[in-house]
C-alpha cells in the first residue's frame, strides 16, 4: 500500500495557486509612477470634458469637486465608481487601455455631467 | 425631479430585490418568525451602514483613509455576491429537507449560523446602494431648488421602492411558488454574478489584478451600459459593454461553478414531478396549504 502525501498529490495545484497569487503582485510592482492628469467637477460640469491620455500604459487621473454638491465619478468603461464630496478629490488609478474613447459620467448630474477620456 | 426619482427607485433596487425574495421565501417557513427577526435586523443593521458610509463618502467621518473605503467596498461586493449564492443553495437544501432537519439539533444550529448569514447579506444589499441615495439625497438637498424638492423625491423614491417590494410580494402570490422560486433563484445568481464583476473590476482598479486585455468587444451601439435601461441590466446582471478580458473570465468560471454545484443539489425543493414519482423527496413546503401564505 503506498501512501501518497497530500503535498505531492497536490503540488500542481499548489504550485498554480501559488503563481496565480505571485502574479497578482507583479502588476502593481512593474509600475512606476504613472502619469496624473487632471480633472475638475463643478455641480455636474466637467473640465475639460475631453482629456487624451496615452494608450497601453497606466495613467492617475484626479477629480476633483469643486461644486457645492457631492458628486459621484463613473464610468463603466473605465471601471470606475467613486464617490466625492464638495471640496473633495480623488486619484484613480486607470490601466492599459486600447486607443479609443472611455465615456464617464458625474452620477448625480447624468444630464450634464459628462465627459470622455481619448486613448491614443 | 424624474432623474433623482429614478436613482433613489435604482439604487435601492437591489435592497428590495434581496429583501423582497427572502421575505417572500421566510413567510412560508414554519419557523417564519425567527428568520423575520434576522431579516428586519438586517434592514436596520443595513440602514446604519448606510448612514456610517454615507458619512464617510462625504469626508464628515474620515475614520478610512481614500483607499481604504475602496476596499471595504471591494469586501461589501466580494461577501454580499457569495452570501447571495449561499442563500441559494441554502434555499434549496431546505425547501426539501426541512422537516428532516427539525428532528436533528446538529441541522438546528447549522441553521442558527445562516440567519447570521442572512442577516449579513440583507445589512450589505441594503447599506451598500442606499449609501450612495444618502449623499445624492444631500447633495439634492445642498443644491438650488434644495430643500423643497427633497422630501418629495424622498417620499416619492421610497414609494416606489416599496412597491416593487409589493410587487414581489404579489409575484410570489400570483405565480406558482414553484415558477416564482425559479425566477427568484435565477435573479439573485444574476445579481451575485453583477456583484462579481463589480469586485473583480474593483480589484483591477486597485491594480491588483491585471485586466489582461481592455476592452474585448464593444456592443455599446447595440446596448449602452452607461444609459438608464443598459445601466440597469449592467447592475443586475453583470452585462458591459466594453468587457475587460478579466471579469469576462471570472464571471464565465462563476457561471460554470455555480450551474455544476446547483445540477448537483438537485432540482428546486419545489419539483414538477408530483411527489409519487419521487419517493426519497420529502414534501416541499410548497404542499402546505396555501391559506398558511397570507
Amino acid at each position: 500500500m503506498v501512501a501518497i502525501a497530500p503535498t505531492q498529490r497536490f503540488f500542481p495545484l499548489r504550485a498554480i495557486l501559488a503563481l496565480a497569487f505571485a502574479s497578482l503582485f507583479v502588476t502593481p510592482a512593474l509600475a512606476e509612477d504613472p502619469p496624473l492628469f487632471k480633472l475638475v467637477a463643478r455641480d455636474g460640469v466637467f473640465t475639460p470634458t475631453v482629456i487624451e491620455v496615452p494608450a497601453g500604459k497606466r495613467v492617475r487621473l484626479e477629480v476633483s469637486n469643486e461644486g457645492k454638491t457631492p458628486m459621484e465619478f463613473e464610468s463603466r468603461d473605465l471601471k470606475q465608481e467613486k464617490v466625492i464630496p464638495p471640496g473633495g478629490k480623488a486619484t484613480v488609478t486607470i490601466n492599459a487601455m486600447k486607443p479609443g474613447e472611455y465615456r464617464f459620467f458625474d452620477e448625480f448630474h447624468e444630464k450634464t455631467g459628462q465627459g470622455k477620456l481619448v486613448v491614443k | 425631479m424624474g432623474n433623482a426619482l429614478f436613482i433613489v427607485w435604482r439604487e435601492s433596487a437591489e435592497a428590495m430585490l434581496v429583501v423582497g425574495i427572502l421575505y417572500a421565501w421566510l413567510r412560508q417557513r414554519p419557523d417564519a418568525a425567527v428568520g423575520m427577526r434576522f431579516l428586519w435586523g438586517g434592514v436596520a443593521a443595513g440602514a446604519a451602514l448606510a448612514i456610517a458610509l454615507a458619512l464617510v463618502m462625504l469626508g464628515i467621518m474620515s475614520s478610512l483613509s481614500g483607499t481604504g473605503l475602496d476596499y471595504f467596498q471591494l469586501a461589501m461586493v466580494l461577501v454580499a455576491s457569495g452570501l447571495i449564492v449561499q442563500m441559494v443553495f441554502w434555499m434549496r437544501r431546505h425547501g426539501r429537507t426541512f422537516k428532516k432537519d427539525l428532528e436533528s439539533n446538529m441541522a438546528r444550529n447549522a441553521r442558527a449560523a445562516n440567519w447570521w448569514g442572512l442577516l449579513i447579506v440583507v445589512a450589505i444589499a441594503v447599506g451598500r446602494e442606499t449609501a450612495e441615495t444618502v449623499v445624492f439625497l444631500y447633495g439634492i438637498g445642498a443644491g438650488k431648488g434644495g430643500i423643497a424638492d427633497l422630501p418629495i423625491v424622498l417620499v416619492l423614491g421610497l414609494g416606489a421602492a416599496f412597491l416593487t417590494f409589493w410587487l414581489l410580494q404579489q409575484g410570489s402570490r400570483v405565480l406558482s411558488w414553484r415558477t416564482f422560486f425559479r425566477v427568484s433563484e435565477i435573479m439573485l445568481l444574476l445579481l451575485a454574478g453583477a456583484l462579481l464583476v463589480s469586485g473583480v473590476e474593483k480589484l483591477i482598479g486597485l491594480g491588483v489584478l491585471p485586466a489582461l486585455v481592455d476592452p474585448v468587444w464593444d456592443t455599446s451601439r447595440l446596448l449602452d451600459d452607461s444609459g438608464r435601461i443598459g445601466g440597469l441590466i449592467a447592475s443586475f446582471t453583470g452585462y458591459r459593454a466594453r468587457p475587460a478580458l478579466m471579469p469576462l473570465l471570472v464571471l464565465a468560471a462563476y457561471w460554470v461553478i455555480v450551474s455544476t454545484m446547483l445540477g448537483r443539489v438537485g432540482r428546486p425543493s419545489v419539483s414538477s414531478t408530483p411527489p409519487a414519482k419521487a419517493p426519497n423527496v420529502v414534501r416541499a413546503p410548497d404542499s402546505l396549504p396555501r391559506a398558511g401564505r397570507h
